[in-house]
């Protein structure tokens, strides 16, 4: 697998200046000839509740678990696990992974056919034993899809305790189906397990979106990325966040790898490109002075595979140092834009009607100048936009649970900037 | 950078300590590193950091692996000794981060080539336009068949004595040769649009040539851009042999206030240039015989901003050259003024001496002015 990573920055700094800011760009060209060479693991958890009964879900979500399964190669390791009360494995036996084929393909539909909604929603139960099934297969590229309609109801905590014990040992893709289920609950399990959350808002889309999920997931040809970040001495990563496809803030996952560099996990891989936020402070310099800020290289175990390098260039000039980099600014308005609709979003909860339309009217500006129309118009449903341009907007009166839960979870989804300086 | 190695037959030679060039006669100028600590073979060539003391801590991009500081470059200040046949240094001056200008001398008896060349800091890797310009042009003055330069290749281990094979009325073909050497250098700089970063292409690197060859008391030279070329007679004021490829030298030619288009800030914007988007490069050459003993400068807008006076350029290169004992000392000393009055840009110079004929005993009819059309 080959991999580039190019930074793009204003290397120059005004003296006195001691924040240094780059956007590094991943990509990845795949596998040898897109194919995966080594193994994968596959496993689909369908909530089974009682809840799931409502508006055809558990039908819906049959159907959807069965064109997941005909979605994964010959010889992927699967498993789906029904989620009640406890994790019950529907197949293939407890314990055991099956290898897929036509033949396990069909057993799989058929026990698929038995799924009945009747218990409650433990998702730390359902993640644990996941986490137990993909434990058998080291070095796989291992990942789940956990569909949900509701609360999760086990006590207290014991959700927490289990992610911090399984965290990024597989990537979770969360959806909620309906409008029942919390979406700060399952973008904290996307968030530990290096996954996505979004909604499925009509039953029936959820064979679409599962198809898509699994599509995605046998893409991946590298199990397990990381970002190794070195910095020098006095210096000290502010924050290292994925900007592109969508929002997601590594900062926290760094694990220390060395004198000055910590490593932070990318998951798995196919024929893909990502962007990166780097800000790292560093001493400032004097005039003329040129710091390496940080090396960033991408790793798989030992093996670098690209090495990109941020600078710091200190100098009188003006003219140089004003100068702002597209990259850097694009996406530091996608992460701002993320984060206003957030805080619109809890503020209206809140009942603070007042910050909300500040808030929106900020997201409404932003999302509108830097042309990310998807995330315009999910807002537009839940506020009337008079002018994006000056960000006027107007909170709606009634608001679709699903909108919000929408605009939500998709308010960390970015547009990518145009290439070039 | 400097020419080191132009003559791949005799690299043997140069590297057991040989100074001349067995296979044309031709003394190479190799650059000392200035300041640079002896590196250590047990630090597996790693150099120790002059910012925070680190020891064997420049790792292979240059950098500290402990302070992150750029350990400097080996561009930031180089210099090259060709002994009495002639010397260059450039340097980065106080004020940029980096040396955007580069350099090239070769030195035999009585015979030198070279070439200062200067990156335009808007374009992109500019360091890497003036690198390619010098080597290119170095390279084809040195491969040149110069009309004065016989070359025996059949016995390489004979030294060619070129005083001895001395030929009249070279400086004509000099110039040709420059002007080869400059539209060689213009085509390698143009290549470097669509290669590397791909930023490149957007803003292609660039810069500025100037190139000079002497042979015995002919002189050729030629340029594209403001990088210039001083002669310095006997006594008297330095005399410009170049005009720059300026906004400011264009409109007063054009009949401006000298002092007010020079304080334009346009007035250093060039208005020629190797690059890919400088279209066909026409480089403007020259040539000469000198008649009586003098020098020839070639530098960098580093150093000439700093001595736009041409009486006070003579006679500071004179105090210069005086004070110090040999060439070298004296463009370390040229640079240093120009490090002392500000150092706002990259500075190059180099100091050839060219001898009239035979010593100047038979004194050649036509003067300096007229013959340098």
């Amino acid at each position: 697998m080959s991999y580039t990573a190019e930074a793009f920055q204003n290397e120059y700094l005004a003296l006195g200046a001691s924040e240094v800011n780059a956007i590094v760009t991943v990509t990845s060209s795949g596998g040898d000839g897109g194919r995966r060479t080594g193994g994968a693991t596959e496993i689909i958890i369908v909530d089974a509740s009682g809840s799931m009964q409502a508006e055809g879900r558990i039908g819906a979500a049959r159907q959807a678990a069965k064109a997941a399964v005909e979605c994964i190669d010959d010889g992927v390791h699967f498993a789906i696990i029904a989620g009640v009360s406890t994790a019950q494995q529907l197949f293939p036996e407890p314990g055991r992974l099956a290898v897929a084929s036509p033949q396990t393909r069909a057993a799989a539909s058929h026990a698929i056919d038995r799924l009945q909604a009747n218990g409650g929603t433990a998702m730390g139960a359902w993640l644990l034993l996941a986490a137990q099934l993909f434990g058998q297969r080291p070095g796989d590229i291992k990942h789940a899809i956990l569909l949900t309609d509701g609360d999760n109801g086990e006590r207290h905590g014991y959700l927490d305790s289990v992610l911090e014990q399984i965290k990024e040992q597989f990537i979770c893709d969360c959806r909620g189906v309906g409008a029942n289920w919390k979406v700060a609950e399952l973008r904290k399990i996307a968030d530990k397990m290096l996954g996505t959350v979004d909604i499925v808002a009509k039953p029936m889309e959820l064979t679409a979106s599962f198809q898509q999920m699994i599509t995605a997931a046998m893409g991946k040809t590298a199990a397990d990325v990381q970002l190794k970040v070195w910095t020098p001495v006095n210096a000290s990563v502010r924050f290292v966040k994925q900007v592109e496809p969508q929002v997601a803030d590594l900062t926290g996952k760094r694990v220390e790898d060395g004198p000055r560099a910590g490593r932070y996990p990318l998951g798995s891989w196919g024929q893909e490109s990502r962007d990166y936020h780097i800000c790292v402070d560093v001493p400032a310099g004097s005039s003329g002075d040129e710091m390496l800020a940080a090396r960033v290289h991408i790793m798989e175990g030992d093996n670098e595979h690209a090495r990109a390098l941020v600078r710091a260039v200190w100098t009188d000039d003006t003219a140089l140092s004003t100068r702002i980099n597209r990259q850097v600014a694009h996406y530091t308005g996608q992460a701002e834009l993320a984060d206003v609709i957030q805080a619109g979003l809890a503020a209206r909860e809140a009942g603070d009607d007042r910050t909300a339309t500040i808030k929106f009217g900020r997201a409404a500006q932003l999302a509108h100048a830097s042309g990310n129309t998807a995330t315009e118009e999910l807002l537009a449903k839940v506020v009337e936009i008079e002018d994006a341009v000056t960000g006027t907007v107007r909170l709606r009166r009634k608001v679709a649970a699903e909108d919000e839960m929408a605009l939500d979870t998709r308010s960390t989804k970015t547009v990518r900037v145009g290439r070039g300086q | 950078m400097t020419l080191t190695t132009d003559c791949e037959s005799c690299e043997d030679e140069l590297a057991s300590g040989a100074t001349f060039c067995e296979v044309c006669g031709r003394r190479l100028a190799e650059p000392p590193v200035p300041d640079a600590a002896p590196v250590e073979p047990a630090a597996a060539g790693r150099k120790d950091c002059a910012r925070c003391g680190a020891e064997s801590s420049v790792g292979d991009d240059g950098y500290c692996e402990e302070c992150g500081m750029m350990a400097g470059r080996s561009r930031d200040h180089l210099e090259a000794d060709g002994g009495a046949a002639g010397a260059a240094v450039s340097d980065r001056g106080r004020r940029h981060h980096r040396n955007e200008d580069a350099m090239w001398l070769a030195v035999g008896a009585d015979a030198a080539d070279v070439v200062v060349s200067d990156g335009v800091s808007a374009s992109f890797d500019p360091d890497a336009a003036s690198d390619i310009a010098v080597r290119a042009a170095g390279e084809l003055l040195a491969g040149a068949r110069h009309p004065d330069q016989p070359v025996d290749t059949a016995n390489p281990d004979e030294t060619v004595d070129l005083e001895n094979l001395e030929r009249p009325a070279g400086a004509v073909g000099l110039a040709g040769a420059v002007a080869h050497a400059i539209t060689g250098a213009a085509a390698a700089v143009a290549s470097l649009a669509h290669t590397g970063d791909p930023r490149r292409a957007a803003a292609n690197p660039a810069c500025t040539i100037v190139a000079a060859a002497v042979r015995g008391p002919h002189v050729g030279y030629g340029w594209v851009g403001d990088s210039r070329v001083y002669w310095l007679g006997p006594d008297g004021p330095a005399e410009q042999l170049t005009e720059d490829d300026s906004w400011a030298t264009h409109v007063i030619a054009m009949g401006a206030d000298p002092v007010a288009a020079m304080n334009d800030p346009k007035a250093h914007a060039i208005t020629a240039w190797l690059g890919a988007d400088a279209g066909p490069v026409r480089p403007r050459v020259r040539s000469f015989t000198a008649t009586e003993p003098g020098h020839l400068i070639l530098c960098s807008d580093g150093l000439w901003n700093y001595l736009l006076d041409p009486a006070e350029f003579g006679d500071l290169v004179r105090d210069c050259l005086g004070a110090a004992n040999n060439l070298l000392g004296a463009v370390r000393a040229l640079a240093a003024y120009a490090n002392a009055a500000g150092g706002a840009d990259n500075i190059t110079v180099a100091v050839i001496p060219v001898r009239p004929a035979a010593a100047a005993t038979e004194p050649e009819t036509t003067d300096l002015s007229t013959t340098k059309a």
